[in-house]
């Protein structure tokens, strides 16, 4: 078969890959491969594998795909192919520039976001193929510098951010105190044994983002929540090893993650607006661990606040005026299905929603997630070049008037920034939060 | 002269019947398929006295047969009736339908035998 | 050639048939035990609803986006795999040799209507042939084992065809469209054509891990 050669020869540079295949031969990248196959996978992959009629049907629904003026080479089974496929057919035997290719594939030009999924007749899960390829990928030691750095942090620190056992509660105090300049009695509650509510957030927060902890804890705060955050490692539910396919990591983050909620003895786990984190605590961390469903009842932001606002608990002083499109992340909505209460949120809280097309479960990806965006800069383009579908998307809602993008996810929000200010789309992008805590009546 | 013209008249009739007669066993060429309502395909082929002596049939029961409770009677043959007097298009019980009478019959024989079409096509040519 | 016809619709059809059964069976049995052995968790999200759900969806015409966003392909896909499935199983022709053969008979097509419906599975042939070797996104995926199984499948098809209007040679044409078929079923569970086995799990897997868990439609 001779195949299109769109695809430019990019030589990416990037030391993890680069001083990872330095390292291997042909021997280990066969051992490896046959050890993850053989004792690693099912009948998933090989039925997966063996079912596949190659009818290239799931080509449409990837956004590096169409974003590339349908290069073969970036459909979901174009991918599959390049990678998993070859190692299959030839046992193993595939050379170290072969191995190379493939984590640039798997790691960055897949957001494991599975829209392929809902378009394949068969139903057959691509998204898990990369994964496997991506677990191949980490133990062969070549996984992204950046992303496997993310890892490391999550290893030594329990949290993704190299984020020290001090700074932890410093930070939350510190907010708590800013947040009493505005609420004098609002508290964030360390450590408390028996609260409803453990709330937990990824670790960019405390390490950027600190504003996001202060307004959810003035949610919190007015709403009247029985919460607490733990002081001390498990407070972050985020987990790149999920996406490096260090699964064993994924495994002790998730564990610490649930016993730090049942040392608390609270009821429910409420996390933040992120997408990954989700997908960790409720559909793959959870499982590694041997629950079927999560230990505990995981209630994701949006789910959150569409509850306390359904229930009255918080009040909208003023529905935010200027008009915004949602974009609904994979992983809350085609891992979750929580986009009807996204859009309840959006609607109680804005006086103009407008919707983006597609939308709901096939929404286009925002080309950060599955941990492309943690591959850091050396793959920045990667995946603002694989979204132009997503700017242009993106500028169809502008186009009918919307003014802020609220984007419910973190990895979504940071995604969509860079490709908003790269593709000139001028949209302000927000978190329901941000809204929220503009908008609803507060103490005076 | 009245009896000699009836007796030419009857002679001619006579003649002309045993003729005709005649021509119209030498002229089956085709199983007639009018009992069909609606044949899916042409009537077989099937010239009766080529392939009798062909095939060295002389016992007209070989094919016009007789059953009785099942059991097939000797010496009785049925080359007065036409097959679709006792098969039926359903068939029942032990009784195959026309079909499966005409097949069975036909490509059962020639199976035994290993002479003759046994292949759809090869008797209802198009 | 009667000799050859009657051992391919005799011994080598009976050989074809086991295979095809047996190897059904086998190849799904098998599927289940490396389930049971290496990723039992599957049977836990299994949902009788949620995989009837996703199936029905599918298997009807236009019911999915993906269906809705490729018309014509939809139309063939679903009139070829129709045609594919029912002509060989209603054709007056077969139906009569079960009957001769196991005293078992069934609803049949009209010639005419199975002679459209073979058609319709070659023209399906020759789209999905041509889809393979022009649009960029199935080339790229296409390896010599897709022409051989669409040829495998084809076969029947175009023998039969032939056989039936008794073009070119008719008994060579029969002949080879009994071992044609035979060859198929032969070739279903060992082949990709097994996605005749396996789509209904795969796709009752992913109803399941939708409905049951992600509380999202996937299709």
């Amino acid at each position: 078969m001779a195949e299109p050669s769109k695809k430019e020869a990019t030589k990416v540079v990037d030391e993890g890959i680069d001083v990872g295949i330095s390292r291997l031969t042909e021997e280990k990248i066969q051992s490896v491969i046959n050890s993850v196959i053989d004792e690693e996978t099912g009948a998933r992959l090989k039925t997966y594998v063996e079912t596949c009629v190659h009818c290239g049907l799931c080509s449409e629904a990837c956004h590096y795909y169409l974003s590339h003026d349908n290069d073969p080479h970036y459909s979901p089974v174009g991918k599959v192919k390049q990678t998993i496929w070859e190692m299959v057919k030839k046992k193993g035997r595939v050379t170290p520039e072969f191995i190379r290719q493939a984590a640039i594939i798997a790691q960055t030009e897949c957001n494991l976001c599975k829209r392929c999924a809902q378009y394949c007749p068969f139903g057959i899960d691509i998204a898990y193929l990369m994964s496997v390829v991506r677990r191949i990928i980490h133990r062969l030691g070549v996984t992204p510098l950046y992303i496997q750095d993310t890892a490391h942090s999550h290893s030594v620190t329990m949290n993704q951010m190299w984020v020290k056992g001090d700074e932890w509660p410093d930070t939350l105090q510190w907010q708590e105190e800013e947040a009493q300049a505005e609420i004098p009695d609002l508290r964030i509650p360390l450590e408390k044994e028996g609260a409803d509510i453990m709330y937990s957030v990824i670790a960019p927060e405390p390490k950027f983002q600190a504003q996001l902890i202060y307004q959810a804890a003035v949610i919190m705060h007015v709403a009247g929540v029985d919460w607490t955050m733990p002081a001390s490692m498990g407070w972050d539910n985020s987990d790149m090893a999920m996406f490096t396919g260090d699964n064993e990591l994924m495994g002790r983050l998730k564990r610490t993650h649930f016993e730090t909620a049942a040392r608390l003895k609270v009821k429910k786990i409420v996390m933040g607006e992120c997408g990954h984190a989700f997908r960790s605590v409720y559909d793959m961390g959870n499982r590694w661990l041997g629950w079927a469903m999560p230990p505990f009842t995981i209630v994701h932001a949006i789910e959150f606040y569409h509850d306390i606002i359904k229930e009255g608990r918080i009040k909208i002083a003023r529905k935010y005026k200027p008009p915004i499109t949602l974009h609904d992340p994979c992983n809350v909505v085609r891992g979750g299905g929580l986009h009807e209460k996204a859009r309840f949120v959006a609607h109680a809280i804005c006086e103009n929603v407008i919707e983006m097309h597609p939308n709901r479960e096939h929404n286009y990806c925002c080309g950060a997630g599955g941990g492309v965006i943690n591959t850091g800069p050396p793959f920045k383009m990667t995946r603002i070049t694989g979204n132009r579908v997503k700017a242009e998307q993106l500028f169809g809602a502008k186009t009918k008037g919307a003014e802020v993008l609220v984007a419910p996810c973190h990895n979504c929000h940071s995604g969509l920034h860079d490709i908003v200010h790269h593709y000139e789309i001028g949209l302000d992008i927000k978190f329901f939060g941000d809204i929220i805590y503009e908008v609803m009546e507060k103490p005076a | 002269m009245k009896t000699v013209t009836r007796i030419a008249l009857s002679l001619a009739i006579g003649i002309v019947l045993a003729i005709t007669s005649a021509w119209s066993q030498d002229d089956m060429t085709i199983v007639d398929n009018a009992a069909f309502d609606n044949p899916q395909r042409t009537p077989s082929v099937f010239v009766h006295d080529a392939h009798n002596e062909a095939a060295g049939i002389d016992d007209c029961a070989e094919c016009h047969h007789v059953y009785e409770d099942g059991k097939r009677l000797e010496d009785e043959s049925s080359e007065d009736q036409s097959c679709s007097e006792c098969h039926d298009l359903k068939g029942s019980g032990g009784q195959p339908s026309l079909i499966k009478a005409f097949h069975t019959s036909c490509k059962g024989c020639h199976q035994a035998q290993k002479k003759g079409p046994i292949m759809c096509g090869e008797c209802h040519i198009k | 050639m009667h000799t050859f016809y009657n051992f391919v619709s005799g011994p080598l059809a009976w050989v074809a048939f086991i295979l095809f059964f047996g190897g059904s069976i086998y190849r799904i049995a098998s599927m289940l035990k490396l389930v049971a052995e290496k990723e039992r968790f599957i049977f836990s999200y299994m949902s009788w609803r949620y995989s009837l759900r996703s199936i029905l969806h599918w298997i009807i015409p236009f019911a999915t986006v993906n269906w809705r966003r490729q018309p014509v392909l939809t139309v063939v896909t679903f009139t070829f795999h129709l045609c594919l499935l029912a002509t060989p199983i209603f054709l007056l022709s077969h139906v009569v040799l079960w009957d001769e053969a196991f005293n078992v008979s069934w609803w049949t097509l009209p010639d005419a209507v199975a002679d459209v419906m073979t058609i319709i599975v070659i023209l399906g042939a020759v789209y999905f042939l041509v889809r393979r070797v022009t649009q960029p996104e199935v080339k790229f995926v296409t390896s010599a084992s897709d022409f051989v199984i669409l040829t495998i499948v084809a076969a029947p098809f175009i023998t039969g065809f032939l056989a039936y209007h008794q073009w070119l040679s008719y008994p060579l044409m029969m002949c080879l469209h009994v071992l044609a078929g035979d060859i198929l079923l032969a070739a279903m569970p060992f082949t990709r054509l097994s996605h005749m086995l396996f789509s209904p799990f795969t796709r009752a897997y992913m109803g399941s891990e939708f409905g049951k868990v992600r509380h999202a439609r996937d299709w």
